[in-house]
């Protein structure tokens, strides 16, 4: 990989080929009366993306895209961080894709549906490119303002709702890191992203950027350095789900189409981890909140987020929202295995973003695909869909024993490394407490994801006998059989991967080490 | 001994696995093959008439692949790995059957093991944190090094693994899944259940004890007293059981704590400065020992229950009638695990007995020899039970005679186990006596083998197992056994029916039967671990998190929205209400020529100076006047513009002047504070 100055055009254009995709697809009104076309169209664009991002991170570099003033530039850059968070985006993107093509036959407003999802995908490859805290905010706020409509898509009062409640706390979140982004900008100017951070601490208790030679500006004092750390911690972990901005994330995914809740809680909410992750790690620097109040809050926030997550999943009965408490929960795992400041509770953080987003997206597609066929949305109703689809039901389990952290599955991975690397930390109680509130949240996530394997699979005799009369009366539902396989491939690729990348995790964790070599 | 060879496969889920095999993995490696492989016969002719049979032999063959990775693993992560996935393929087993208390007994499994699995992770963490490494070879040294520098962790990290070894060995206060679980699932899965899944547990209980802690007395304490509570429980327990599975349930509770006391004991006798052979040689035949009586004992129970389909006593009494092989291998299991010499059970018990005679004895038991009486009695009455309640199912199921079935049960006769069934059964029903006649041949060979995994090499003193001192032990124990069930099991435990059955059959309506007197109320499960963990915890939990999920961010939003908006409604208001109070105060002798309010005024304006026209000029009838009276209306028309313009201009001139005096008087104010504050 190249790291040098020359401007490389090619990261543009993974940005740019599926947003100008989408807005074609968003005006080609023809399109509406032939699926095949819609759908080949799509799926080409997205198959041509993958190489792109590949291409892209192959050449590596970087590209000024605009100097807005002399100090104000977008840019585009590619270094480890964006290889895993382009390449992740970009799988989980595709696989999803491929589901949604049988998903969306049961929608209304395809066309709409799939324009933004390629917009949206151009959008946050940017936001994984996006050399500086400018051009990141920037996609930040693009990122939310594109998704609204995959929100938005059933128009129901109930979406239009949920769809606000996601604007509200998405922008509200991203104001509030913006008041943080400009401290930081008084403090070292809008430089480019630079492992292990470009801030120091002077002996007075002022910030200084290291990298420049001339301090002619104001020296920042600590503490208003520290509130703008926190507050850009609060602000993107709303997009993350971290409390307490965690609010927008139950009520936006069960209204949502099944695909589009898999991306926002696979991969949406990872970008509030990636926000915060170049923020202390590549423009503050992990020593400079080392040991602060700022911190310990995080490190409580992230905690008491965990387990309230689990602990709502496993009071809540309709299947998706359960999910999307899961997610609160999980995504709060990474935020915690960062704010320890510990390489390898950095690493387990890292990987459980490449596991969570596999395994939450592969749960969120069988829950779509279970209500699709059964038309029930409460786990309660769901019973006995071991006999009738066994494969989807198997995927299920596998990707939340996975969750659940049972070896050797992915989950455990991560959780090892999350766990042991809190109590190598310097963190206090934290140290042990964090480990044992991931271990409590585990068990939690076993009671509220097993319930549907169990009843599954294990309906009991008094159902059996029902469903023996109801066949005999002729009100079987016949129609209760596994999905096609559009909808299992994908399903079946990413349960794959979330069972293989646990038992062999050396390339991915090896991967994470280097940035971690960099950062710390 | 063996020869030890080591595997390591380095990258897989993470920092990889290690295993390892010596002479004690390579018994339990053929226990477990035997074990599978005569479950695995007798299963075919048990599950034949069974549904989704296809599925219990998928997880029986995983469940096996889990169990000798448990066994053959040589650190603590691999082991937690097979662990997880053993615990987790042998659900299936529990919940097969799918009935109501199945699918209950499954998820209680269910939740010992998830947590049990949970806390040991939990262990693990703080272990691996303490000592940097998880392999067996290494922890030895590394926690003897934790132990003079923060023993409180790491005891505390081998009580969080011993919570979770012990959920699986089923230790008291975790025994709870045993006794539910067994009854329900297929009898051959509970042979295996109980004869080696619960092996595990001790696997790597001794692994703490004998490698980890070895000869740390506080450990061997807290081992010897869990071992003698769950051994003394347990067989009371099954003393007072009316179910045949559920008994051997309760059995397996009970001996589990024979073999705890005698890891603990292995523990303080190093201690003390003896050599702990003894100890650990006992507990490690009693392993052995209770695997294979177990074996026999539930395959015994699967015929039962696969011709009958019940298990309580009272049911199937007398179903033993007239059927010699079936009664010769469950005597053979029976006598063994009572412990009657020339029975392999005798053996190891008599080993065990004699680490605590050995140790009452030595030196370090002096401060308290009293306790140590008490052991050895708790000891020897727990083994005087297990006669008893042994003594009891075989009285129920081959002496007894069944009031109304007993025609029914003896046509069985020829045809209550296919010949395969009963060829393996019988095989190892043999092995029991042979192991025991043959004692220093086959049972010391063997301890040698096991006993380097205890952390014990060299020969230990020979054992005269039929020595008059030995048998003393034994004969007791049979002798408590006896005296329990004539004047406790015949006396107390069986009786006249009550009516309610009477009502039901018609049939028993006399002869004594066998009486549950075991309180139901008292139930460790019902009685504490259910309430907790399914109403208690999740509902306070559940309370706060809700709180917070739904009040932490709307309250405070609702109240600044609430206090902002009267907030800004006020400023917003704040030059009106100063004008309507000057209107009311220093503007008032002015009458006001029109509302200051903007809605609707216009029209008001007009039609109030229309009348005002006509009040003064009157009706406008004259015709020829009309043009006059028009440009006159006209005027008076300009003419009250101009009157009201200049009213308005007065009175914002005077308003303004107003409002400028108090600007000036606040100005002067100001500077007066100014000038008085210098």
């Amino acid at each position: 990989m190249i790291y040098g100055i020359e401007e490389q055009v090619v990261l543009l254009l993974p940005v740019l080929v599926p947003m100008a995709g989408g807005l074609v697809v968003l005006m080609t009104r023809k399109l509406d009366h032939d699926r095949r076309w819609l759908l080949s169209v799509v799926l080409g664009i997205l198959l041509a993306e993958a190489f792109l991002v590949a291409w892209a991170l192959a050449a590596g570099g970087k590209l000024v895209l605009w100097n807005i003033t002399k100090s104000i530039t977008l840019t585009l850059s590619v270094d480890l961080v964006s290889c895993l968070f382009a390449a992740l985006t970009t799988g989980v993107w595709l696989l999803v894709g491929i589901y949604s093509v049988a998903y969306m036959a049961h929608e209304h407003e395809e066309r709409r549906f799939f324009g933004f999802y390629l917009i949206v995908l151009g959008v946050l490859i940017g936001l994984d490119f996006s050399g500086n805290l400018i051009t990141m905010y920037v996609f930040f706020e693009l990122m939310t303002l594109t998704s609204l409509p995959l929100v938005l898509h059933e128009g129901t009062k109930e979406a239009v709702m949920a769809g606000l409640k996601y604007l509200f706390y998405s922008v509200a979140g991203a104001f509030l890191a913006l008041f943080g982004i400009f401290v930081l900008i008084q403090i070292c100017g809008n430089q480019d992203f630079t492992p292990g951070g470009v801030i120091a601490k002077m002996g007075d208790g002022t910030m200084e950027c290291i990298l420049r030679s001339s301090l002619s500006e104001r020296p920042v004092r600590e503490g208003l350095f520290l509130a703008a750390m926190f507050c850009i911690l609060v602000g993107f972990g709303a997009k993350a789900g971290m409390f307490p901005l965690h609010g927008w994330l139950p009520t936006a995914h069960p209204v949502a189409p099944a695909p589009a809740s898999a991306l926002l809680s696979g991969v949406i909410t990872k970008s509030g981890v990636l926000a915060i992750l170049r923020v202390i790690f590549f423009v503050a620097g992990p020593e400079t909140i080392q040991g602060t109040w700022v911190q310990n809050v995080w490190i409580f926030l992230t905690l008491l987020t965990v387990f309230m997550g689990s602990m709502l999943a496993y009071k809540e009965p309709v299947l998706k929202k359960r999910l999307a408490y899961s997610t609160v929960s999980q995504v709060s795992y990474v935020l915690f295995g960062l704010s320890v400041l510990q390489p390898q509770a950095f690493a387990g953080a890292l990987s459980h973003v490449v596991f969570h987003s596999l395994i939450k997206n592969t749960l969120f597609l069988c829950a779509g695909a279970i209500i699709v066929i059964t038309g029930s949305t409460k786990v309660r109703e769901m019973r006995a869909l071991g006999s009738a689809m066994p494969i989807l039901l198997g995927c299920y389990t596998v990707v939340s024993l996975a969750l659940v952290g049972i070896p050797p599955a992915s989950g455990f991975v991560s959780k090892w490394y999350l766990a042991t690397g809190a109590l190598a930390s310097e963190t206090g109680i934290w140290t042990w407490l964090g480990p044992v509130v991931l271990l409590v949240s585990a068990l939690l996530t076993a009671g509220y994801l097993l319930p549907l394997t169990i009843q599954g699979f294990f309906p009991g005799r008094d159902l059996k006998r029902e469903e023996e009369r109801d066949k005999n009366l002729g009100i079987w539902k016949e129609s209760q059989t596994e999905p096609g396989c559009w909808m299992l491939v994908p399903i079946g690729i990413l349960t794959a991967g979330a069972l293989l990348f646990g038992c062999f995790p050396g390339g991915l964790l090896d991967l994470i080490e280097r940035i971690g070599a960099g950062v710390f | 001994m063996w020869p030890v060879a080591k595997l390591m496969i380095p990258g897989i889920c993470g920092p990889g696995m290690v295993f390892q095999i010596d002479g004690f993995r390579l018994i339990y490696l053929g226990i477990g093959v035997l074990m599978w492989f005569v479950s695995g016969v007798f299963s075919l002719e048990y599950m034949a008439h069974y549904e989704k049979k296809s599925r219990y032999y998928l997880f029986l063959f995983a469940t096996f692949f889990a169990t000798m990775g448990v066994f053959l693993s040589a650190d603590f992560y691999t082991t937690f790995i097979f662990f997880e996935i053993m615990s987790f393929t042998s659900y299936v087993w529990v919940a097969f059957d799918e009935k109501e208390e199945s699918l209950r007994a499954a998820k209680t499994y269910l939740a010992v093991a998830v947590i049990g699995g949970m806390v040991m992770l939990m262990g693990l963490f703080l272990l691996y944190d303490l000592t940097k490494t998880l392999r067996f070879d290494e922890l030895g040294e590394a926690a003897s090094h934790a132990l003079s520098t923060s023993p409180g962790r790491l005891y505390a990290a081998s009580g969080l693994l011993l919570f979770g070894f012990g959920a699986k060995a089923g230790c008291f206060p975790l025994h709870i899944w045993l006794p539910k679980a067994h009854p329900v699932a297929p009898a051959p899965a509970s042979a295996l259940l109980s004869g080696i899944l619960t092996k595990t547990g001790v696997f790597g209980i001794i692994v703490i004890s004998c490698q980890m802690l070895a000869g740390d007395r506080t450990w061997g304490m807290l081992i010897v007293c869990l071992g003698l509570v769950t051994m003394f429980l347990g067989a009371l327990l099954a003393l007072f059981s009316v179910n045949l599975k559920r008994t051997l349930a309760c059995s397996s509770v009970s001996q589990i704590g024979f073999i705890l006391t005698g890891i603990g004991m292995g523990d303080l006798l190093q201690a003390a400065g003896e050599s702990g052979s003894l100890a650990v040689r006992g507990a490690f035949l009693h392993m052995v020992n209770h695997s294979l009586f177990k074996l026999v004992l539930f395959l015994c129970a699967a015929a039962v229950f696969m011709n009958l389909h019940q298990l309580d006593l009272n049911d199937i009494r007398g179903f033993g009638r007239k059927k010699p092989l079936l009664m010769f291998c469950f005597l053979m299991g029976a006598l063994g695990i009572g412990g009657v010499p020339f029975w392999n059970g005798y053996v190891s018990k008599t080993l065990l007995h004699e680490s605590i005679v050995e140790y009452r004895f030595c030196g370090a038991a002096s401060v308290c020899p009293a306790l140590w009486q008490g052991a050895e009695w708790i000891f020897l009455v727990s083994g005087g039970m297990t006669v008893a309640y042994m003594l009891k199912l075989f009285v129920a199921l081959f002496v007894d005679r069944h009031p109304s079935r007993q025609e029914e049960f003896d046509a069985l006769s020829l045809s209550y186990m296919r010949p395969a069934g009963k060829w393996v059964l019988a095989g190892t029903a043999v092995l029991l006596p042979f192991l025991g006649m043959t004692s220093h041949l086959s049972m010391d060979k063997l301890a040698d083998l096991g006993q380097e995994f205890f952390g014990q090499t060299g020969h230990a003193h020979p054992i005269f197992y039929f020595s008059l001192e030995n048998l003393k032990g034994g004969l007791i124990s049979i002798g408590i056994g006896m005296l329990l069930y004539t004047f406790v099991i015949r006396r107390w435990m069986m009786g006249e029916k009550e009516n309610e059955n009477k009502e039901k059959g018609g049939k028993i309506t006399h002869g004594m039967c066998y009486l549950d007197r075991w309180p139901s109320w008292l139930d460790l499960e019902e009685l504490f671990y259910r309430p907790v963990l399914q109403v208690v915890l999740p509902g306070i939990g559940g309370w706060v998190c809700g709180f917070l999920d739904r009040y932490v961010i709307t309250a405070p939003m609702a109240v600044f929205l609430a206090v902002s908006a009267v907030a800004c409604r006020a400023m917003d208001q704040m030059a009106d209400s100063v004008i309507r109070m000057a209107r009311k105060t220093t503007h008032s002798q002015i009458p006001p020529a029109f509302s200051l309010s903007m809605t609707g005024d216009g029209e008001a304006l007009g039609s109030r100076t229309a009348c005002g026209v006509e009040r003064r000029w009157g009706s406008p009838g004259i015709f020829a006047r009309k043009r006059r009276e028009r440009t006159r209306a006209a005027l008076i028309r300009i003419k009250e513009r101009i009157q009201r313009n200049g009213r308005l201009v007065e009175e914002s001139f005077s308003f303004g002047l107003m409002l400028f005096a108090i600007g000036l008087c606040l100005t002067l104010g100001y500077l007066l504070l100014v000038f008085i504050r210098q």
